[in-house]
């Protein structure tokens, strides 16, 4: 057989028009994958650490109380060992913003490069684009290379916005960071982001679905997550720790006063980035498409010719819960083990914002005089409330996947009414935010006595049935928007959460009027462990749920269905 | 015969001249009625009309008698789908998505389902993301087959599917039409329809142009006409004659398509002095493409191959 080289046959017939595809449209079409991702990265990244920095403004007013913080937060810092680096200097706004701010941000970074990375390859092999793409006059290789080049386009500029609200941040509490070091902790930032987009890329190669690549790398990343958690409590890891990327990143502390940029542990993560792209690149030009680079090979198995027997699946919400049983089991995982690592800390937390001032009235705001049961009212069940609001809005975009996707319109071939597919998914969304949250509080309720929190059995039955309500809340909202603009659904619940987050932080310092609150859903939630029931957030959230899924089964009924 | 859909006027007007319109049309019961029409005319635009996936305009549609807006879930009970695109079931396994869509008619008959899937050779034990476009298509058809139905609504039902299956598939309509099922399948393979159908409809452009069964298409078929002359073509002539179309001169020889009857044109054509003359009779293919051709399109230029210069 002879081969031939392109270029080579001279008798071939001329080509006209560009021979090889153009990388900068695949640097755009990538930048414009990532624009929701990095709008939300952009705004969490300049917000959490002015939002931080604000937080400690208010806290300490006297040199004297700014020792005091820093002290308590140095006691803190140890039972939060295992989510973020010790704080250093925190009597300082700039070390406060670095612990309470960037430390958080880095899993964010993160987190988003795992996303990116198997969205880029296993979300457009499942959707088919990766087939289009690779019909073009365009190499594995240059694709590859061309959307990481464009995630690092999009991590630059996320990380930039971060400096710019950490800058703001530190001037606002009357501090100072210079450019060299606001640009090694981006760095050590940007470097997270693309080691974890790697570690993404990587496991996109041996995954054969996205959601398979996500466990994958998210396992992977957890590992490497731990490690690093296990050295910062245990120095002896230190050397072991160093092939995980949160600890190299998290040897930076450039705005922190005395701190330092690791110029060596920050070249390591763009290392890191630079062989796991390169292998990836490698095992992609090597695989077959929509396949792993290892395929096991099937076993045989009988074919099947009857219906599943499963009865769940012949009922109404249980076959929903049904086909999400595997999501659902680590949303309950997540909400346990959250519960049980804030409650257990809710004594030391407590005693930190016992000691400072500004902190006091927080601990009044919770309705009790205890700090550690402000701890577990205010703080655990607002990580709560923000768990149960997540997993609405993931709720939300499974049904905008289901309507684009073209389940809907299979739903409603059959004899059916169309109220009844909302009706479903709220009743769906119910059954499951009441067992995470049931088990949540559970956890709670068995692990407070050991911080000498003695919690009101209704009061926490009452928290919890609240939790639901939110839930329910957030997606009735998702429900109304999915009605007419199923697209955006996603994006706006974030941006109604992200808000409903902040606010509460934000109205005090900025001297918000009252009313402003109730615009977060947070805020409509309050603290019903220990000052009962917010009556105006209940009926507010009543009145979204009504409007809301009444909206969305009106809207239902004459909606134009089909792809 | 009792009428099984009925339409009137029914419109969707998406704009831009896109959609359907002013659609008029009966199926009798127990009819096998294929809906013909090029991509975009507007075949799966009146399935979603009578599935009540999309409101009309204007015009109304009936299943049965039953007003397909009004009463969708009585509608639905009658009917057996297969969408035109299959939807997304991720990691379901076949078995689970029978199951599933079984449960939301409340039940169905396992040994009907073992049939479909015994003769249509589909294995439900494998995950939906992992069938091909031909098993995804399989599955639809176990979907729309496995309840008893009065209206089988199938769009582009054998797309995907390898000849044997087709063949079966096939086999399935005849059955179901044996049975008194109505079944109403739509289509762009004339082949398809000339297996399976009885009578036929055809769409352009969002217009009902044409239904009759298909030995009536036969009769509407024109004839091509070639003639060289010994002058000049009476091509102004020609073109006057009712029934004449696509005329064009080159040289001495006319070329033309005649409908209807050849008198008109003989006698013009009588007038000169004809060499030769030749007429021949369209297939059936070329009959449908006629109707499917836009007069507003112009005619195709030769598509550049990569070697011409």
């Amino acid at each position: 057989m002879t081969t031939v080289t392109p270029g080579a046959d001279a008798l071939a017939p001329p080509v006209r028009g560009p021979v090889r595809g153009s990388a900068g449209t695949m640097v755009r079409y990538g930048l414009r994958s990532h624009r929701w991702a990095l709008a939300g990265v952009v705004f969490v990244g300049f917000v959490s650490p002015y939002s931080a920095a604000a937080s400690y403004v208010a806290a300490t007013g006297t040199a004297a109380l700014r020792a005091s913080f820093g002290r308590q937060t140095v006691a803190l810092g140890p039972q939060l060992a295992y989510l973020v680096p010790l704080p250093i200097r925190p009597d300082t706004v700039a070390g406060y913003m670095w612990w309470k701010g960037l430390t958080w941000l880095t899993l964010i970074f993160a987190v988003w490069g795992l996303a990116a990375a198997t969205g880029l390859i296993r979300n457009e092999e499942e959707r088919g684009l990766m087939e289009t793409w690779l019909a073009q006059p365009f190499g594995r290789l240059r694709l590859l290379l061309s959307r990481t080049a464009a995630f690092a386009v999009a991590a630059l500029a996320a990380v930039v916005i971060t400096g710019l609200g950490t800058a703001a941040g530190i001037a606002a509490g009357k501090g100072s960071v210079g450019v060299p070091a606001l640009a090694g902790q981006g760095a050590a930032l940007l470097g997270i982001a693309l080691a974890c987009f790697g570690i993404g890329l990587a496991a996109a190669q041996l995954a054969v679905t996205r959601r398979g690549a996500l466990v994958l790398g998210g396992a992977v990343m957890l590992v490497l997550y731990i490690l690093d958690a296990l050295a910062r409590v245990n120095p002896g890891l230190d050397g072991v720790a160093a092939i995980s990327p949160f600890h190299l990143a998290d040897i930076t502390t450039a705005v922190v006063p005395g701190g330092h940029f690791d110029g060596g542990a920050t070249a390591a993560l763009f290392a890191i980035a630079a062989v796991l792209v390169g292998l990836s690149a490698l095992a992609f030009q090597r695989r077959d498409l929509m396949a792993a680079l290892v395929r096991r090979r099937p076993a045989e198995t009988p074919v099947v010719r009857t219906p599943s027997a499963n009865p769940l699946l012949r009922l109404p919400v249980l076959s929903s819960l049904w086909e999400q049983r595997i999501g659902m089991a680590g949303w309950v995982a997540g909400s346990i083990l959250a519960a049980g690592l804030v409650v257990s800390i809710a004594h030391t937390t407590g005693k930190l914002l016992a000691s400072v001032t500004g902190f006091q009235t927080f601990v009044h705001a919770a309705g009790t005089d205890s700090a550690a049961t402000a701890v577990v009212s205010s703080v655990w069940l607002s990580i709560s409330a923000l768990i149960v609001a997540a997993f609405a809005i993931a709720q939300t975009s499974r049904w905008a996947g289901d309507d684009a996707g073209g389940k809907l319109e299979m739903e409603i071939a059959q004899p059916v009414p169309r109220w009844r597919v909302v009706a479903e998914r709220g009743l769906t969304l119910v059954v499951a935010a009441l067992v995470m949250t049931a088990l949540g509080s559970l956890v709670t309720g068995a692990v407070a006595p050991s911080q000498g929190v003695h919690l009101d059995t209704g009061g926490l039955l009452t928290a919890t049935a609240l939790l639901v309500l939110l839930a329910l809340t957030v997606a009735a909202l998702g429900a109304l928007v999915i009605a007419r603009l199923p697209r955006i659904a996603v994006p706006v619940l974030a941006v109604i959460a992200v808000a409903g987050f902040y606010i509460p932080l934000l109205a005090p310092l900025f001297k918000w009027p009252g009313w402003a609150l109730d615009l977060s859903l947070f805020h409509l939630y309050g603290t019903p462990l220990t000052t009962g029931v917010y009556w105006t957030g209940l009926w507010v959230m009543v009145a979204i749920v009504v409007i809301g899924f009444g909206g969305a089964m009106a809207a239902m009924r004459v909606r134009e269905v089909g792809r | 015969m009792a009428v099984a859909i009925r339409t009137e006027g029914l419109t969707k007007d998406y704009g831009a001249s896109r959609g359907l319109f002013d659609l008029d049309l009966d199926v009798s019961t127990g009819e096998v009625f294929g809906y013909l029409g090029p991509n975009g005319s507007g075949k799966t635009t009146t399935i979603r009309l009578l599935m009540d996936m999309v409101r009309p305009t204007r015009g109304r549609g009936e299943i049965f008698g039953v007003d397909c807006q009004a009463y969708p879930v009585e509608v639905k009970r009658m009917v057996g789908y297969l969408p035109g695109e299959m939807p997304q079931w991720g990691g379901l396994r076949g078995r689970d998505v029978v199951a599933y869509v079984g449960g939301l008619r409340g039940g169905l008959d396992p040994a009907r389902v073992s049939g479909l899937t015994e003769r249509l050779d589909l294995d439900l034990g494998r995950r939906y993301r992992e069938y091909s476009s031909g098993n995804k298509r399989k599955l639809g058809l176990v979907l729309a087959f496995m309840h008893p139905s009065r209206l089988l609504v199938l769009d582009e039902p054998t797309n995907g599917l390898d000849p044997l299956i087709q063949q079966e598939f096939y086999r399935l309509v005849e059955e179901a039409a044996a049975e008194g099922v109505t079944v109403f399948l739509s289509s762009h393979v004339l082949a398809e329809v000339e297996r399976a159908c009885q009578r036929v409809g055809i769409l352009r452009r969002g217009r009902l142009v044409q239904v009759a069964r298909l030995d009536e298409l036969h009769h509407l078929r024109y004839h091509r006409l070639e003639a060289d002359f010994a002058g000049e073509v009476p091509a102004d002539a020609v073109r006057a004659v009712a029934g004449v179309e696509e005329v064009s001169v080159e040289d001495h020889r006319l070329s033309c398509t005649v409908h209807g009857a050849f008198g008109p044109l003989l006698q013009v054509l009588g007038r000169e002095q004809v060499l030769n003359l030749v007429t021949h009779e369209p297939t059936l293919e070329e009959v449908f493409l006629a109707y499917f051709r836009d007069p507003a399109e112009p005619a195709q230029a030769p598509v550049p191959t990569g070697g011409a210069r």
